[in-house]
């Protein structure tokens, strides 16, 4: 999709908020051999600055640089990691060529007042959770990853809605092991809700 | 300057500054508490102890007098500011490791309060697999799908 629209001045950004890196994300990069810049964000930078919880999570900005669309829970394309088959969600990406065709009048949109309510605005728990979040990466990749998961709780406790700190947590260690919880127990914990933002993706036109 | 002196054994700590990290070779830990010796303070923060109070590039953060104590202390011949003090002054999250001496300082409250209060997308810089820098603002003129993903 991105090769058709490029010309049409759109462009695609991803971002991997993988504090493994290169090496968690390489191969997933490399796979779907993108034309369009694949970033890298192993201090989850992008996610502290658009206030996101989880991943995936898409933002539309237009030529102006402002955000038109707020943090959808979307991937455009899902590849099945062990049958390598891949889903498109045909919706979504017919609600992007609607904008990418129609722009400012797209129906598609959220006002100013949807966005700044859709990022919200950063509290003191959310800045207290991303210092101790980064301190849990940072000796995480300075090889102390068992030092790491005090930090990594403090961030969980402060901000338990927050899933990338969660998952990210998890992937750097042992679940069971340090955090004393399964994926499934996590999920269903009351003070974590919501796992995702609602979609909120209008039904195309008519006609 | 303050009569109460600085006490403790220098311990070596790293201290990271939003995107800086320097080690220091001797600071002041006790509980929450971060001394740094004024150029290591300069060196690992940016910020300088002036009459006005903490100043850095153009701006300067004037210092409550109620007790200068809880900033700057005398010990070992030298002056001691805590930065971990100033922190909690300027609602600037932090985050100690005391088995590896780490402190993380985030982002004063000037700059986090006001983050996320324009419909303007936040500008960042980040490499891509081969290290190139992408800035948002490079693409500025084009309609951008931004989109945040993990391998977890």
């Amino acid at each position: 999709m991105r090769e058709e629209l490029k010309e049409r001045n759109f462009e695609v950004i991803t971002v991997a908020c993988d504090s493994k890196g290169a090496a968690a994300a390489e191969s997933w990069i490399r796979q779907s051999n993108p034309q369009h810049p694949s970033l890298l964000d192993e201090r989850h930078r992008v996610p502290e600055l658009y206030n996101t919880r989880n991943v995936p999570a898409v933002f539309w900005i237009d030529e102006g640089g402002r955000i038109v669309r707020a943090n959808d829970p979307i991937y455009a394309q899902r590849r099945n990691r062990e049958t390598g088959e891949a889903t498109v969600n045909h919706a979504y990406l017919n609600a992007v060529r609607d904008w990418v065709e129609k722009g400012p009048q797209s129906i598609y949109l959220q006002d100013k007042q949807r966005v700044q309510t859709r990022t919200g605005q950063l509290t003191k728990e959310d800045v207290e959770a991303m210092a101790s979040f980064r301190l849990g990466v940072y000796l995480y990749q300075q090889g102390h990853g068992q030092d790491a998961v005090a930090h990594f709780k403090r961030a969980h406790q402060l901000k338990p809605q927050n899933w990338n700190y969660k998952r990210q947590a998890w992937n750097l260690g042992d679940i069971e092991r340090d955090y004393g919880t399964t994926s499934q127990q996590a999920r269903e914990d009351p003070a974590s809700q919501p796992f995702y933002p609602s979609l909120d993706l209008p039904d195309p036109p008519q006609g | 300057m303050s009569p109460m002196p600085l006490e403790g054994l220098p311990v070596a700590a790293t201290v990271l500054y939003q995107e800086k990290a320097t080690a220091v070779p001797r600071t002041v830990t006790a509980g929450h508490d971060l001394w740094l010796t004024l150029p290591d303070l300069t060196a690992a923060s940016g910020w300088e102890l002036t009459p006005e109070g903490l100043c850095r590039e153009e701006l300067c953060v004037p210092l409550p007098d109620d007790k200068p104590s809880r900033f700057v202390r005398e010990g070992n011949g030298e002056s001691w500011f805590n930065l971990a003090e100033f922190a909690r002054q300027v609602e600037q999250p932090f985050a100690h490791d005391d088995v590896h001496h780490v402190w993380y300082f985030g982002l004063p409250a000037w700059e986090w309060r006001s983050q996320l209060a324009s419909p303007l997308a936040p500008e960042f810089t980040l490499p891509d697999l081969q290290g190139k820098l992408y800035s948002l603002s490079d693409f500025l003129g084009k309609k951008v799908l931004l989109a945040c993903w993990a391998s977890w």
